[in-house]
């Protein structure tokens, strides 16, 4: 009962002070906070990157061709079907001058210009023509798609051309029969009818890796992750550092001079390290839940791993400052200690880079490198039996820290 | 009759470089209802004394014997939690919880001396009544000034009625008016049976509150028991108190050779002297001055108190020891 009153008093403390929860919750959501909004933008429906269509004028002045028919009239109707409407926006002008007043104004982003002899050029060998784009040179992403997709459709009806020409040569030098050059032809150009279809020049995959591919899972999400494991660790050193405190303001001693043992005393301010976490590791997960919606798995695993990182962290507290002679070298610890273990730990979450295996076993020798390890997997839909290695590990290393850390303060106090 | 605090034979060095000897053979009995109060200037080893009579110190194996300390009975060393559940403890320095309010703190010291429930409610509610905070009870220590955190700090000791309280120095630094309350109060506790331990440097306190003084100097008692025996120590000696001129060596020597001086202290330009006979030796004190051509600026002459004392037995002021 002593050892809860002393645990309830500690959490007290901590949660009165301003510092203390800003830096257990603050700062660990600010910064993904930060993040969020520097990316979210740039994943609305939180399928990837979303470029809006890009605004093309067409002015088509082919006049077509008795053999070769309406090939300007084709590629107008392939650049307006649905299937790009997602990439460009298309409109039609009847002059070329009108068309680059558009885009001069910024009201089109790209003008198409069909020659006049767009046609007629695919059914003379010697002749060639100009599909000329006019773009606005603000831009950058949007013309190189539209110059893309028209590359697509040049590039078939050159074909058909080069196919016309070797025909010809071909029966001139009686290779085929001049009678053959019309089917040829024909074949030819139905098989180009149909790959000018935009669906077979252009195939749109859908990710099928699962949700685990998408935006707040590849980046939010392990930044929280990290932030997390980062600043559990930090209030696990703080909480337990309030004996040394004690011990320097007189009231750890007073406590020693009541009926209390010092098992009582020492495991009433261990309580509270583990409380104090506990709170603070669950608060983060749920309210990083709700305000950006990140998955941190199925609810036995994260709560296994949200478990071990608790032990290890609130373990880790008592044993770093079971080394520290005053709360003076307490800056020292966070700017040292902290920070390395942590950076080690989370190498490939702060370089953006989760589960990179290029980071070799380092980040493993620390418990934030498990902690990492572990929260990471659950993200990715681990199950229970795939996250039990990284739970065990810092289970060990938690059981190794606190008995250390304990003896050396029975130790001191005794 | 058993003795509400028993300690015999407390000895504690610490082996910091120096192996300073800070508490050497020191025993005492402090009977029920009697305040007794140790005396002597800092460093005298008062603090080292009261620590290990709290179990915050382990006192040192002496070599001629065991020490001993025992509360009502109880064996400090063999029942520490029935000797402690016995005794209140007041610090020398603040020990609250700055963040927690007079009331929190009151209550979480309570349950560390075993109160739960409604019986600790109450007693909260009458520990606030008699430090005087009830109507500040809900305000956070913090915020207190530093005789009402002394008042507190007392509140805490008294929160499970001990038998024998420790009061470590609790008049250092605060105002005359919180000081002449916290005085008002541990004479009531003696009213209510209470034994006290008083540590103080300020003789005064001493003298007012004391059954039974034990002076201390540099680790040891050199001195016990009530406030009259004490003076007896010193006979009729009186104090002189004078204020030269001139640096004071230059007649230190001379005032020292005089008959019927006992001891003379010096500190800036006041002497003080303990003499058999102010009226002889007054006289012989201004010729030579004269005659050095130091002139005495003011004169006051003191009758034997346990400044007197202190200067008897350790031939140094008490105040400046």
């Amino acid at each position: 009962m002593k050892s809860l009153a002393i645990a309830f008093k500690d959490l007290t403390h901590s949660f009165r002070s301003t510092f203390a929860i800003i830096f257990m919750f603050g700062v660990p959501l600010m910064v993904t906070g930060l993040f969020y909004l520097m990316f979210g933008s740039l994943s609305a429906d939180e399928s990837g990157f979303n470029l809006p269509p890009t605004k093309v004028v067409i002015v088509n002045l082919d006049a077509g061709d008795p053999q070769a028919g309406q090939l300007g009239q084709i590629m107008v109707a392939a650049l307006q079907s649905e299937d790009f409407a997602s990439l460009m926006d298309i409109s039609l002008s009847p002059d070329s001058a009108s068309a680059r007043q558009l885009v001069d104004t910024q009201q089109a982003g790209v003008a198409v210009i069909i020659p006049a002899d767009f046609s007629t050029s695919f059914t003379d060998s010697q002749s060639a023509t100009r599909l000329e784009l006019y773009s606005d040179p603000t831009l950058t992403i949007g013309p190189g798609i539209v110059r893309s997709i028209i590359s697509q459709f040049t590039d078939q009806f050159s074909g058909i051309k080069i196919t016309v020409a070797l025909a010809l040569k071909q029966a001139e030098s009686g290779q085929i029969e001049y009678a053959q050059i019309e089917s040829i032809i024909a074949d030819y150009m139905a098989a180009s009818q149909a790959s000018a279809d935009p669906q077979s020049l252009i195939e749109s995959v859908t990710p099928t890796a699962a949700p685990q591919q998408n935006f707040m899972l590849t980046l939010i999400g392990p930044i929280m992750a990290g932030m997390l494991i980062f600043y559990a660790f930090y209030t696990g050193v703080n909480t337990a550092m309030t004996i040394l405190k004690e011990s320097e303001d007189g009231t750890l001693s007073h406590l020693f001079t009541t009926p209390t043992s010092q098992t009582e005393i020492l495991g009433g301010k261990w309580i509270a390290v583990g409380l104090t976490v506990l709170v603070q590791v669950v608060t983060l997960l749920l309210v990083s839940r709700l305000i950006f919606q990140i998955e941190w798995g199925a609810l036995p695993v994260v709560a296994l791993v949200a478990l071990a990182i608790v032990c290890s962290a609130s373990a880790f507290g008592v044993f770093i400052c079971s080394w520290l002679k005053n709360t003076r070298q307490g800056g020292l610890i966070f700017g040292g200690v902290l920070t390395v273990t942590g950076m080690v730990g989370m190498m490939d979450v702060f370089t953006g880079s989760p589960g990179d295996p290029r980071f070799g076993f380092w980040p493993l020798i620390t418990p934030q490198g498990w902690a990492s390890r572990g929260l990471l997997a659950s993200m990715n839909g681990a199950a229970v039996s795939q996250v039990l290695p990284y739970v065990l590990a810092l289970v060990a290393m938690s059981i190794i820290f606190f008995i250390i850390g304990v003896l050396r303060f029975q130790k001191r106090y005794a | 009759m058993q003795p509400a605090l028993h300690v015999h034979n407390l000895h504690k060095t610490f082996r910091n470089g120096h192996n300073l000897k800070a508490v050497d053979g020191v025993s005492f009995d402090i009977f029920p209802g009697e305040i007794f109060s140790l005396l002597g200037p800092n460093g005298a080893g008062k603090t080292t004394t009261i620590s290990m009579l709290s179990a915050l110190l382990r006192p040192d194996l002496p070599s001629d014997g065991a020490s001993e300390i025992a509360i009502l009975g109880h064996s400090l060393q063999h029942e520490p939690r029935a000797a402690k559940a016995l005794l209140g403890v007041v610090p020398q320095d603040i020990a609250l919880y700055e963040d927690l309010s007079a009331r929190e703190n009151l209550t979480f010291w309570g349950k560390m001396y075993g109160l739960r429930g409604a019986a600790l409610v109450q007693r909260v509610d009458e520990v606030l009544e008699l430090i005087g905070l009830t109507e500040r009870a809900k305000d956070r220590i913090g915020k207190y000034s530093g005789g009402m955190k002394r008042r507190v700090n007392i509140g805490v000791a008294l929160l499970h009625r001990p038998k024998v309280i420790y009061m470590d120095e609790p008049t250092v630094g605060i105002d005359p008016q919180s000081r002449r309350s916290i005085l008002d109060g541990v004479m009531a506790l003696k009213h209510q049976g209470m034994t006290v331990l008083y540590t103080t440097h300020y003789m005064e306190e001493a003298q007012e509150l004391s059954d039974r003084i034990a002076i201390m100097d540099h680790g040891k008692l050199i001195a016990s028991g009530t406030h009259a025996e004490l003076i007896q120590l010193v006979g009729q000696k009186a104090r002189l108190i004078l204020t030269v001129n001139v640096p004071t060596d230059h007649i230190l020597q001379d005032w020292q050779a005089v008959p019927g001086v006992f001891s003379v202290v010096a500190a800036d330009d006041t002497l003080t002297l303990l003499v058999d006979d102010t009226n002889r030796v007054l006289p012989q004190l201004f010729e030579i001055a004269a005659s050095r051509g130091v002139r005495i600026t003011s004169v006051d002459i003191q009758e034997p108190d346990l400044e007197s004392v202190f200067l008897h037995l350790t031939g140094r002021a008490l105040r400046d020891a």
